[in-house]
This record gives C-alpha cells, structure tokens and sequence, in this order.
C-alpha cells in the first residue's frame, strides 16, 4: 500500500512542478538538463521505492504511474475545460515576423533563443516568420510567410 | 485573420485572455514550494541533532540526536552520563518509541545488560565514580514505512532509583 501512495504522491507532484516550471524548462535538453534529468530519476526512484528491490514493488510502482497517466489522458480528451490545466495552451510567440515581447517574457524566452529555434527549422531570418507557437510541449512551431 | 493556425485564438493564444493564463497561481504553488524548501533548511524535516540536558543533584544526562526524522536516514543518538556523585548502577530506560519502526544498528560501548521493564527497552552501564563522564552512542536507521509521531523518553536511574529524565517526541516524515 504505501507504495502506491508514494507513487501517487510522487506523481501529482511531479506533474505540478512540470506545469509550474515552465515550458522553457520543458524544451531544452542540454547537457546540463541531462545531468538534472538522471538526479530527478534517482530522487523520484529513492523516494518511491526507498529499499524494496522486490518484483512486486516495481509492478506496484510502475502500474500506479501508468494507471495516473491513463487517468489523466483520459481526463484530458473528455474534459477540455480542464485541459489548460493539465496540459497548458499553445501560446503566440512571433506575429508577421514581430516577435510579441509580452509572451516571451512570461515564458522567460529570449530572442535568441527563439532565432536558434529557427535556424532548427531551417529559417534565417524572424522577419520570414508568419506565425511562430510555442506549443504545450515547450517546442516552438514556425510557419512562414511564404507557407501561410 | 484567416489564416491564424487552426484552433488558435489571437484574443486568447496571443493576448493570453481567458482561464489558463493567469499567473497568480503558479506563482502561488511555487512560492508554497519555496517555502517548503526554507522550512527544511530551518531543520524543520530534520535530521540536525540538539543537545538537550536534564540536571539533577546527583548526575546530569545529555542526549545529543535529532527529533525530527524522515524514513530510510542514518543517524545517532549520543548519550552522555556526568555523575556528581557516585552512581552504584547506572541505567537507562527507554521508552518504546526509541525502537517503534527503527532499527538499533550499533550500541557503542556495549553496555553490561539489556531487558525490559514494563515495556520499556533497559540497558545498564554499571558504576560510574563522581566526576566521570560516560559516553554512549546508538546508531539508528529508521524504516522508511515508520511515519508519524512517537514518544521517545529516557531515563537516568541509579538501580532502581531515577535521577533524571529526558522528555521528548520523534517525529517521522515519509
């Protein structure tokens, strides 16, 4: 029982901390994020499972995790009106290549973060940029002007 | 606008209007994260020890171990006997929240006797001269289901006799 209650806990907490970080967070994975991602995991995994090295304990604590994330889909799909809450909502960061400082700002984001996200996607110039969304998932998408 | 990307909303997506966007929450939750985070810098989740100490005419006993625990940790627990005066049979008696979900890994020095007294853990050190110090240490580890609150007493007796008496809680996080 109380490793299901850990699991619980862990991942209510988990999926709190990740909506309230931020998605700038979300969308880098540099070598340092690496580094902090293998902590996490290693955080999470003491606190979840502490000394049991038993079968029975991992099957309790993956099936709680897999169980919460069908739940939460679930809720997801057949509840929009809570969907900006659990999953956040694209946000306008670029309008006819004018960068909307606002936005930026609030999602901590700066220009030149923005420009290398671009030249990801093969575009040189912000001023080509028709629309430019940074997605729930923390990416940012660009359509250009000559696609839109 | 047509050609605004389909389900995208300039009033909302661009202007950020509407349920979703506003700030204050999250602001809240991670100031509540914060806070969590200076009350354990200020030992609040443990595991700082103190000193604590109990006088009497006769002996003083000093503990020196954390009360505040969380499961699975390592600590100790240090003992200190100051006789005043002569001390026949010196004894301590523990109340069972000491040993409740913990586990009593090492007892140095190893005292001359255990048992138990209405169910309380004893261990005798035999005669201690005035003007002696005895030192003694336990180390504990806690059993990561252990969660709550417990009373962890102890005492100080000369044979049958108590001297002095330590009076404190544990408390357990998960």
């Amino acid at each position: 029982m109380d490793i299901v209650l850990r699991g619980i806990v862990i991942f209510f907490f988990l999926y709190v901390i990740m909506r309230v970080i931020g998605r700038r967070e979300l969308s880098t994975l540099e070598p340092f994020d690496l580094i902090l991602l293998v902590i996490l995991g290693d955080a999470v995994q003491q606190g979840l499972t502490q000394d049991d090295y038993s079968l029975t304990g991992a099957f309790l604590a993956i099936g709680t995790i897999a169980v919460l994330q069908v739940a939460v889909s679930y809720m997801n799909f057949h509840f929009p009106r809570l969907r900006p809450i659990l999953d956040g909502e694209p946000i306008i960061v670029v309008q006819d290549g004018k960068p909307i400082e606002k936005n930026l700002k609030r999602e901590r984001i700066t220009l030149e973060d923005l420009a290398a996200a671009a030249r990801r996607q093969n575009i040189a110039q912000l001023e080509d940029v028709r629309w430019a969304v940074l997605e729930t998932s923390g990416t940012v998408s660009f359509i250009k002007k000559s696609d839109a | 606008m047509a050609d605004v990307p389909d389900f995208l909303d300039l009033d909302r997506h661009r202007d950020l209007r509407g349920f979703g966007f506003a700030r204050r929450p999250r602001q809240l939750i991670l100031l509540l994260i914060v806070a969590v985070l200076v009350l354990g810098l200020f030992n609040v989740f443990g595991q700082r020890p103190q000193h604590i100490y109990v006088n009497a005419p006769q002996a003083q006993l000093e503990l020196y171990a954390p009360s505040h625990l969380r499961g699975g940790l390592l600590y100790e627990a240090r003992f200190t006997i100051t006789a005043r005066k002569d001390i026949g049979n010196a004894v301590l008696v523990f109340s069972p929240g000491w040993n409740e979900g913990q586990q009593m890994n090492t007892l140095e020095p190893a005292p001359l006797g255990q048992g138990s007294r209405n169910g309380d853990m004893i261990l005798t050190f035999g005669h201690i001269p005035s003007g002696h110090k005895y030192r003694f240490f336990v180390q504990f580890q806690v059993n990561p289901t252990n969660v709550g609150r417990r009373r962890a007493d102890v005492a100080l007796y000369d044979g049958g006799a108590k001297l002095a008496t330590i009076h404190r809680t544990l408390t357990f996080y998960p």
